[in-house]
C-alpha cells in the first residue's frame, strides 16, 4: 500500500498533475516578480486572484462567452492594481497595509457580488457558465510521455508558458526591462538617468494585476469551472514566497513555484489513501513553503554574515 | 503651561489630533455615501435599508446583547494585531493562533481538572494564553533573527495550525454523535456565565476592559510602549538608540499571542458548547487586522472599532429579515473604504496645509 503510493509519485500522471497545479502558482510568482522588479510591493496577489476568478466567471455568465469573461477578469485585475497604485503612490498609504486590507476583505467582497448575481454565497455552481477549453496538440498528442505532459493541458496553461517566455525576454533582453530593473535597484539613480520611474512602476503593477487575475481565472474558468469561496487557498502567497526565495533570479523563481506545485500534487496523491491523517496531508504544501522560505532566509543570513553577498 | 493652553484652544484642522478625527469622520461619511449608492442599486427601499442597518440593533435588547457578546473576541484579536503593527511587525499569524489555542481551551474544558466553577474557566484561559504566547513567537523570531518574510511564514503557519487543530480534534477530542468535526461538550464547570443576562454581559467584557486599559497604559505610558512605537515609526533610529529589535519583536509577539489566546477562550466558553476547528473561530484573526487598521493601532480605537463593526453587522442581519437582497458582507465594503481612506497619509492633507499656510501668514502679518 505504502509503496504503491510512493510509486505513484514517479509516474507521468503525477508530473501532469504538477503541471496542472503549477499554472496559478506560476502566474502568482511572476505577478510578484514583475512588481518587485521595479521596487514595488504587491502582496494583494491573493485578493486579485479572487477578484479575477470571480469577474471571469461572472463575465462569462453575463456575456455568454468565456473569452469575454477572460477580458473582464483582466480588466478587474488591472483596476485593482491601479487602485493599489493610486493609494500607495498618490495618497501615501503603505502598500503592505493596503495589501493586507484587500486580502482580508476580498472574500467578503467576492461573496457580496456573487450573491447579487447568483443568489448564493458559496459557489457559482448555479450559473450556467461557458468555460475555456482544454487544448490537444495534434502532433505531440501521440508521443508517449511528452504527449501526456505537453498536450491536453488547459488553454491558460499554454498562455502561462507563453507569458513566462515573453516576460523573460522583456525583462532581460529589452531596454524597457533594463530600465524597469534599474528602478528596482536604485530608483533615484534611475530618475537621474532620465527614466520615468513612476510610469514604469505603475506599468509593472498593472502587469502584476493582469498575471494575478489570469492565475485566478485559470482556477475558475479553466480548472475547476466554477468560482467557489476560498478557492485561491494561499496560492497567491505561494507565488509571493517563490519571489522571496528567488530574490530577483528568474530561474529560481520558476523552480520554487514548480517545487511548491509538486508539494501540492503530493498532498493530493497522499489524500487519496487512508494511511496518512487527511488533515495533516492537506497542510503539506503550506509546511513545504514554510520550510523553503525559512531555510532560504537562513542561508541568505549566513551568506550576508560571511560577506559573500551584500545586505539588502 | 502655555503649550497646554494653546492645545486646548486649537480646535481647528491644523491640530493633528483634530485633523485625524475630521479625516475619520469624512472617511466614514464617504463610505456610507458609497454604501448608500450600492443600496440604491440593489434594494427597492434604500433609505429604509440604511436606517435599519444603523438603528436595527437598538430595537431589541437581544440584538444589542448579541453585539456586546460577539465583539469581545474580535476586540482581543484587534488588540493583538494592533501591538504587532505598531511595532512594525507584519506578523499575520493571529488567525492560526486563534484556531490552535481553541484546541487548548477545548482540551482543558473537556477534562475535569477541577470542580471549581471559578477556577476551571481560568485554567482554560491560561492554557490558551500560553499556547498563543509561545506559538506567536515563531514568525517574529524568524523575521528578527534571519530576516525571513514574516507575512508568508505566518500565513503558511495559519494553514498548518488549522490542519493540526483538525487532526488533534479528529484523533483525540472527537465526539461520535455529531456529523460535523467537533470536540466533546465542555464540562459545565468550564462555561463562563453571565453577570447580567438580558444584555449578555459576562466576565469576558470585564476582561476585555482590563486588557484594553493595560494595553493603553503599556503602549502610551510605559518604556516598553515607547520602544514599540519608536521601532514601528523609525526602526533604524530605535536600533541606534540602543533598543534591541530582537527582544522587542519577541516581547510584542508574546503579548499579541496571549491576547489571541484570551480572545479565543472568551469566544468558546461563552458562545459555544463544543469546539469546531473549521467553524468556531474562523476569520476572527483576520478581522482583527482590519480592526487594528480602523483603530489606527490605538487600543481604545480598536475596541471602539470592533464594537461599531459588530454593531453594523448586527444591523445588516436585522435587515436581512426584511430585505433578502442585502447580504451582511456589505459591512466589508464600508470597512474597506474607511480603511483605504484613513490609511492614506495625503488624503485631505491639502486642506490642512492651506489652513496652516494661511495661519502662518496671519501670524507674520501681526
Amino acid at each position: 500500500m505504502l509503496s504503491s503510493i510512493f510509486g505513484s509519485l514517479f509516474t507521468t500522471r503525477f508530473l501532469a498533475t504538477v503541471i496542472r497545479l503549477s499554472t496559478p502558482i506560476l502566474f502568482a510568482a511572476v505577478a510578484s516578480f514583475i512588481a518587485a522588479s521595479t521596487g514595488m510591493v504587491n502582496i494583494a496577489i491573493e485578493s486579485i486572484m479572487t477578484f479575477g476568478a470571480l469577474a471571469g466567471i461572472l463575465g462569462s455568465y453575463l456575456t455568454g462567452n468565456a473569452w469575454a469573461g477572460l477580458l473582464i477578469g483582466l480588466v478587474v485585475g488591472i483596476l485593482t492594481a491601479l487602485l493599489i497604485a493610486l493609494f500607495s503612490m498618490r495618497l501615501g498609504a503603505s502598500p503592505i497595509l493596503i495589501g493586507i486590507a484587500l486580502n482580508t476583505f476580498a472574500d467578503s467582497l467576492a461573496i457580496f457580488f456573487l450573491y447579487q448575481i447568483a443568489g448564493e454565497k458559496g459557489t457559482s455552481a448555479s450559473l450556467p457558465t461557458k468555460t475555456l477549453p482544454v487544448v490537444n496538440i495534434p502532433g505531440i498528442q501521440n508521443i508517449p510521455v511528452l504527449g501526456q505532459l505537453l498536450s491536453g493541458q488547459y488553454v491558460l496553461t499554454y498562455i502561462c508558458w507563453i507569458v513566462l517566455i515573453l516576460l523573460f525576454i522583456m525583462i532581460y533582453k529589452t531596454p524597457l526591462g533594463m530600465r524597469m530593473r534599474a528602478c528596482g535597484l536604485n530608483a533615484n539613480a534611475a530618475r537621474t538617468a532620465g527614466i520615468n520611474v513612476e510610469k514604469l512602476q505603475i506599468f509593472s503593477l498593472v502587469l502584476s494585476g493582469m498575471f494575478a487575475a489570469l492565475g485566478g481565472m485559470y482556477l475558475s474558468l479553466n480548472y475547476l469551472r466554477i468560482f467557489s469561496k476560498g478557492m485561491v487557498a494561499g496560492q497567491g502567497w505561494m507565488g509571493i514566497a517563490a519571489n522571496g526565495i528567488a530574490n530577483g533570479n528568474y530561474g529560481v523563481l520558476l523552480l520554487s513555484a514548480l517545487i511548491f506545485s509538486a508539494f501540492r500534487a503530493v498532498s493530493i496523491v497522499f489524500s487519496s489513501s487512508t494511511i496518512f491523517p487527511v488533515d495533516l496531508v492537506a497542510a503539506i504544501p503550506y509546511f513545504a513553503v514554510f520550510c523553503f522560505v525559512t531555510i532560504a532566509s537562513i542561508i541568505r543570513y549566513y551568506r550576508v554574515k560571511a560577506g559573500k553577498v551584500e545586505e539588502q | 503651561m502655555t503649550e497646554k493652553k494653546a492645545k486646548s484652544v486649537n480646535l481647528s484642522i491644523t491640530n493633528p489630533r483634530v485633523f485625524e478625527v475630521i479625516k475619520m469622520v469624512i472617511s466614514i461619511l464617504i463610505a456610507f455615501a458609497i454604501t448608500f449608492v450600492i443600496l440604491c442599486l440593489i434594494s427597492k427601499n434604500p433609505v429604509n435599508a440604511l436606517v435599519t442597518i444603523l438603528t436595527g440593533p437598538l430595537t431589541k435588547k437581544r440584538y444589542i446583547g448579541s453585539v456586546i457578546e460577539s465583539f469581545i473576541p474580535y476586540a482581543f484579536s484587534g488588540l493583538a494585531a494592533g501591538v504587532l503593527f505598531k511595532s512594525g511587525a507584519f506578523n499575520l499569524g493571529g488567525e492560526g493562533i486563534f484556531i490552535i489555542s481553541g484546541i487548548s481551551v477545548a482540551a482543558v474544558a473537556c477534562n475535569a481538572l477541577t470542580t471549581s466553577h471559578m477556577l476551571h474557566p481560568v485554567l482554560c484561559i491560561l492554557a490558551a494564553a500560553l499556547t498563543g504566547c509561545i506559538l506567536m513567537i515563531i514568525p517574529s523570531f524568524l523575521k528578527a533573527k534571519f530576516g525571513t518574510n514574516e507575512m508568508v511564514v505566518s500565513l503558511m503557519l495559519n494553514s498548518i495550525y488549522s490542519g493540526v487543530a483538525m487532526f488533534i480534534t479528529r484523533k483525540y477530542l472527537l465526539t461520535n454523535t455529531t456529523s460535523t468535526i467537533g470536540t466533546k461538550d465542555y464540562l459545565a464547570t468550564a462555561k463562563i456565565g453571565y453577570i447580567y443576562e438580558p444584555l449578555r454581559i459576562s466576565p469576558c467584557l470585564l476582561l476585555l476592559i482590563a486588557a484594553t486599559i493595560i494595553m493603553y497604559l503599556v503602549m502610551f505610558k510605559s518604556r516598553l510602549g515607547y520602544q514599540i512605537r519608536l521601532a514601528g515609526t523609525n526602526p533604524k533610529f530605535a536600533e541606534y538608540s540602543g533598543i534591541s529589535a530582537f527582544k522587542l519583536a519577541i516581547v510584542t509577539a508574546m503579548i499579541a499571542g496571549t491576547l489571541c489566546g484570551i480572545g479565543a477562550s472568551c469566544q468558546l466558553l461563552t458562545q459555544t458548547s463544543f469546539y469546531q476547528p473549521d467553524k468556531s473561530l474562523v476569520g476572527i484573526g483576520f478581522s482583527g487586522m482590519l480592526l487594528s487598521m480602523l483603530g489606527r493601532n490605538n487600543p481604545i480605537g480598536i475596541v471602539v472599532a470592533a464594537f461599531l463593526i459588530k454593531y453594523l453587522e448586527q444591523g445588516t442581519s436585522v435587515l436581512y429579515f426584511v430585505d433578502r437582497a442585502i447580504p451582511s458582507e456589505i459591512v466589508a465594503i464600508v470597512e474597506g473604504i474607511v480603511i483605504l481612506l484613513i490609511s492614506s497619509q495625503y488624503f485631505l492633507r491639502g486642506f490642512r496645509e492651506k489652513k496652516l499656510l494661511k495661519e502662518g501668514l496671519e501670524k507674520d502679518a501681526k
